[in-house]
């Protein structure tokens, strides 16, 4: 099993009454609610967080896009990768990823994604989620209607971008270039691993299906959730006749580690309701714009989906009653000791049967120092218990080792002299 | 109403109402497909013969995949009309249907003699910006497309949340289904270039707002009226979005009178 130390990057100061007095903490979110001077340390604070995760063990740090919002400051994660390759090594940057629909062209993120690979010395996932209707189709203008396909034209032209040795024309419904012939290429061959971040969509399953892309599911939920949503995965994956590899699945999951469950209330009961509370205070209306959830997917498992997304926006809006013991009883949050947390993420793999998990041990307005020790508690004595499972797998979706020479300059950290 | 299917060359099938009898009237519906309850619809076939298909993905979003812009839709519509051998006639829409008609007769100057917009989409004004109808719960869309109540009480289409999750699906299929249709042609401002094609519109034209309308800003009238070679405004007292639902008999006069006196500018 792999480890992955996700950052949401929220802004850490929204005021105790945000939910009550503003409609929205995406897309029309007040800017008069940003402070610069927080977010420079909220910056500083959250990539030296995911580098400490590096040093610490993790084989992942993962970083994503959102725009216009205090849930994660991220608008370009490729800034933070890139910030992160330099000062890492070893460690994979997963990043989760660009919402490739909103790039003109999308070679643009071809391009990027190039570099950071190359910048890196291999170690990029790249991730191409559609994005959230909040993200997509209110904050940067995309039509519900034809976002999928356009997302779908995208990833088809990065895939060739990074793959095909000659210039070649790309003559697409939204994309017309004349000249494909990205430079740099990237290092890894034939391309990165893609992983897909998406919810229950039956297009995702087949577009990863189809592609050999990992699927994600992000969910602030819980596995008992999660569950339910990877079943059905793993049912695409079996109609298939394919290899239920547990490498093909990732799962994001709120973890809080302590001594004992006394501990982990008072360390992370504030961030965590600080998370459920104000991060994901999200005005109904941004939620499900008519067309953004395709049709295939509404008519595939209508009544299901239709039930799930009920039950989730009744989730949303009980958000603001429910307390520390709700959302660890819930299975929202994984909290406890090592010993707990460890049983619990062993019952997750079980019920999930996925290989990459990602971990969200900073959430909320969760201190710089809580994180590093809620980080290191993970690392050093949850991750141990957990390392071997899903050995006899291979993992498919991940980089491969040391893919750099030895002598590549650019890992050397020293300082170099003044002349 | 009786309803056919209409294939035409390129392989497109178009559900088309018809009914009355008279002069032949295009009716272009709003948001949520042709409502055989439209009091206005239903009075007009007394004296028209009405035409009304149903718009490319209000069925069907698969019928939207080959018809990529405005213009494309526009060049579907003037396929129909071929098809439908209809000549002389005049147009009514409504809301995104009246943005329909304008383009219609934009790009296919010849094609109506008369034609009347109910509060339609089609224009931006930085002043009074169109509603985002889009982002906000779907059952509180009525909020803001009603104004008169006894109206909205009796047509407004009941969204009831259901428990039975084989209805809710259903309800949502076909709200979704309509939306997204629309969203294809106004999302995210409902604003395609109308304003600078207004000129090439050679017929008479009567546009009507009602004067509560919080979707679209009656002051669109003017916006519409600057553009127009024949246009003519007249602003409804009392009524919304829905003005042909909540005034109909005021819409109904102001319709007929026009379609009926108004001379045809000469060639």
């Amino acid at each position: 099993m792999k480890f992955h130390f996700f950052h949401l990057m929220p802004y850490p100061e929204l005021p105790s009454d945000f939910r009550e007095t503003n409609r929205s903490v995406w897309v029309d979110v007040p800017s008069k609610l940003f402070d610069p001077a927080v977010g420079h340390r909220a910056y500083n604070d959250y990539l030296d967080e995911l580098e400490y995760a590096a040093e610490i063990g993790f084989d992942g740090i993962c970083v994503n896009e959102h725009h216009q919002n205090a849930y994660g400051l991220m608008p370009s994660p490729n800034l933070m990768a890139a910030a992160l390759a330099r000062r890492t090594s070893g460690v994979k940057l997963i990043l989760m990823g660009n919402s490739v629909a909103l790039y003109n062209p999308p070679t643009r993120v071809a391009e990027e994604m190039a570099m950071l690979d190359v910048m890196s010395g291999g170690r990029l996932v790249a991730g191409f989620p559609v994005g959230t209707p909040m993200d997509t189709t209110y904050c940067y203008g995309q039509s519900p209607a034809i976002l999928r396909e356009k997302y779908r034209e995208g990833v088809d032209l990065i895939l060739r971008a990074w793959t095909e040795p000659e210039v070649f024309s790309f003559n697409g419904k939204y994309t017309q270039l004349r000249y494909v012939n990205i430079w740099p290429r990237p290092m890894q061959k034939p391309r990165p691993p893609v992983w897909v971040p998406g919810g229950a969509s039956v297009e995702t399953w087949d577009l990863c299906l189809d592609n050999d892309f990992l699927y994600a599911n992000l969910s602030y939920f819980g596995y008992q959730e999660g569950q339910k949503i990877l079943d059905l995965f793993w049912q695409q994956v079996e109609k298939r006749k394919m290899p239920k590899n547990p490498y093909r699945a990732g799962f994001l999951q709120f973890i809080a580690v302590a001594e004992d469950d006394a501990e982990a209330e008072r360390l992370y009961a504030e961030p965590a309701l600080y998370f459920y509370r104000r991060c994901l205070h999200v005005y109904p209306g941004y939620v499900n714009p008519p067309g953004y959830m395709s049709m295939a997917t509404i008519k595939a498992g209508i009544e299901g989906q239709v039930s799930r997304i009920t039950n989730r926006a009744g989730a949303r809006a009980e958000m603001a009653t429910l307390s520390w013991k709700d959302l660890v009883e819930r299975g929202y949050l994984v909290a406890g000791s090592p010993a707990t947390v460890a049983d619990r993420i062993n019952d997750m793999a079980d019920k999930l049967n996925v290989g990459h998990l990602m971990t969200l041990l900073h959430f909320g307005n969760m201190s710089k120092e809580t994180t590093l020790y809620n980080t290191r508690m993970f690392a050093e004595k949850v991750i141990p218990r957990l390392r071997s499972r899903f050995s006899e797998w291979d993992d498919n979706w991940f980089p491969r080792e040391a893919p750099v020479q030895a002598d590549a300059p650019s890992l050397k950290r020293e300082p170099v002299p003044a002349k | 109403m009786n309803s056919e299917i209409v294939e035409l060359s390129n392989g497109r099938r178009w559900q088309v109402y018809t009914g009355g009898e008279g002069p032949d009237i295009l009716w272009l519906h709003g948001l949520r497909g042709v409502d055989l309850a439209d009091p206005v619809l239903a009075a007009l076939q007394k004296s028209y013969r009405i035409t009304a298909p149903v718009a490319p993905g209000f069925n069907d979003l698969d019928e939207l995949a080959r018809i990529d812009n405005i213009h494309e839709l526009a060049l579907d519509y003037d396929d129909l009309l071929d098809r439908l051998g209809l000549a002389g006639f005049s147009m009514i829409g409504h809301s995104f249907g009246a943005m329909i008609a304008a383009e219609i007769a934009a790009h296919f100057p010849g094609r109506a003699e008369r034609m009347v917009l109910l509060a339609p989409f089609g224009l931006w004004n930085d002043v009074y910006p169109v509603a985002d109808i889009f982002a906000m719960p779907y059952t509180q869309m009525d909020d803001i497309l009603w104004h008169d109540q006894p109206a909205r009480e009796r047509f407004a289409p009941k969204v009831v949340p259901s428990s039975d999750p084989k209805e809710a699906a259903a309800q949502m299929v076909k709200l979704a289904g309509s939306l997204t249709a629309v969203t294809k042609f106004v999302w995210p401002i409902p604003d395609r270039g109308l304003r600078r094609r207004l000129s090439r519109i050679a017929c008479p034209t009567l546009v009507l707002f009602g004067a509560e309308d919080k979707v679209v800003s009656p002051r669109y009238a003017d916006d519409f009226r600057a553009g127009l070679r024949h246009g003519e405004t007249e602003i409804v007292p009392g009524a919304g979005h829905m003005l042909p639902y909540e005034k109909t008999t005021r819409v109904l006069e102001l319709t007929e009178r026009f379609l009926e006196a108004t001379p045809l500018p000469v060639a």
